[in-house]
């Protein structure tokens, strides 16, 4: 007997109008697949080339922050290529707007810096997070980092509302951290 | 200098330093995991050819269709070195290269152009 009831699951994403959906080991090969099918998908039905460009820019934007910084990691620390790191992924349709939305675990720490970032980012104007781009892409001189720093921002600025986000305390370690940005 | 190729891939692009032609040429996708280290040969061989070439006008093709937020970091890295190939008495044009209807790349090369106002931008539609 399957414990799992696929079909409800299945019948419940459609209802939400979720259009993607993904848990698990996410890896640059992952983010390469998936966002080749998204971009196929909006493509066959006729979205508008700068709206799949944002929808593709943010899906990545978020799916490589997992892969650079969740704290719930397969391979070993000091590795720089070739990272594998859970996550979950979802993309959907609601008021006739794309969305993307990523969770993953985070570490106490890691949330006391993004928290502030995302913050002041929803009170900013899109002039102001030009600026704040501008200036961070300018200054960011750590060349060994993954990141530029700039993907929160960058995000925000191809978002058409604010961007929305949840900690949510998993244990005295961890947050599970949500982002939700609408295209 | 010998001229430089590296093939495309999904998440990286087709680059070409190419001294005998003076052109440097970057074209494709660009979102690969760690674009610093995949870029840093490659600012690095295109600052040897800036310090060693002759003083004919050097062409940089950027033909980007997409590229994430930490390309854009090594761009500036990029244009940087131009700049400074510039102030050193070299003559360089940047064609930046764009899809009609590709608004964001549009964008983000007016932005790279306001913010490098000593150098010279051409804006180029390629379907």
């Amino acid at each position: 007997m399957i414990q799992f009831n696929v079909h409800e699951f299945y019948v419940d994403l459609n209802q939400k109008g979720i259009i993607f959906c993904f848990s698990g080991p996410i890896s640059q090969n992952v983010i390469e697949g998936i966002g080749g099918t998204l971009r196929q998908k909006m493509e066959i039905e006729d979205t508008d080339l700068n709206t799949s460009q944002k929808v593709f820019s943010i899906f990545v934007e978020q799916m490589q922050n997992i892969v650079n910084y969740s704290a719930d990691r397969l391979m070993p620390e000091d590795l720089r290529e070739g990272e594998i790191r859970i996550g979950v992924l979802i993309v959907g349709k609601e008021d006739g707007h794309f969305y993307v939305l990523c969770g993953n675990k985070i570490s106490h720490q890691t949330s006391e810096t993004i928290r502030p970032q995302l913050e002041i980012l929803s009170k900013m104007d899109k002039d102001q997070m030009k600026q704040l781009y501008r200036e961070r892409r300018k200054m960011s001189v750590h060349t060994d980092e993954k990141g530029a720093g700039l993907g929160f921002i960058d995000m925000a600025r191809k978002a058409t509302s604010p961007i929305e986000f949840d900690f949510c305390p998993v244990d005295s370690r961890f947050v599970f951290f949500t982002i939700k940005a609408i295209i | 200098m010998e001229s430089i190729t590296v093939e495309a891939t999904k998440s990286s692009p087709f680059i070409l330093i190419d001294p005998a032609g003076h052109l440097i040429q970057i074209k494709g996708e660009s979102y690969p995991e760690n674009a610093a280290k995949f870029y840093g040969p490659v600012l690095s061989s295109i600052n040897e050819y800036f310090k060693s070439s002759e003083s004919s006008e050097v062409t940089v093709e950027i033909h980007l269709s997409y590229f994430n937020s930490s390309s854009s970091k090594v761009l500036f890295n990029l244009f940087e070195s131009v700049d400074i190939a510039v102030s050193d008495g070299k003559d360089v044009v940047i064609n930046w290269c764009y899809h009609p209807e590709n608004e964001t790349v549009f964008e983000a090369g007016e932005e790279f152009s306001d913010e490098f106002s000593s150098l010279r931008f051409n804006f180029v539609e390629r379907s």
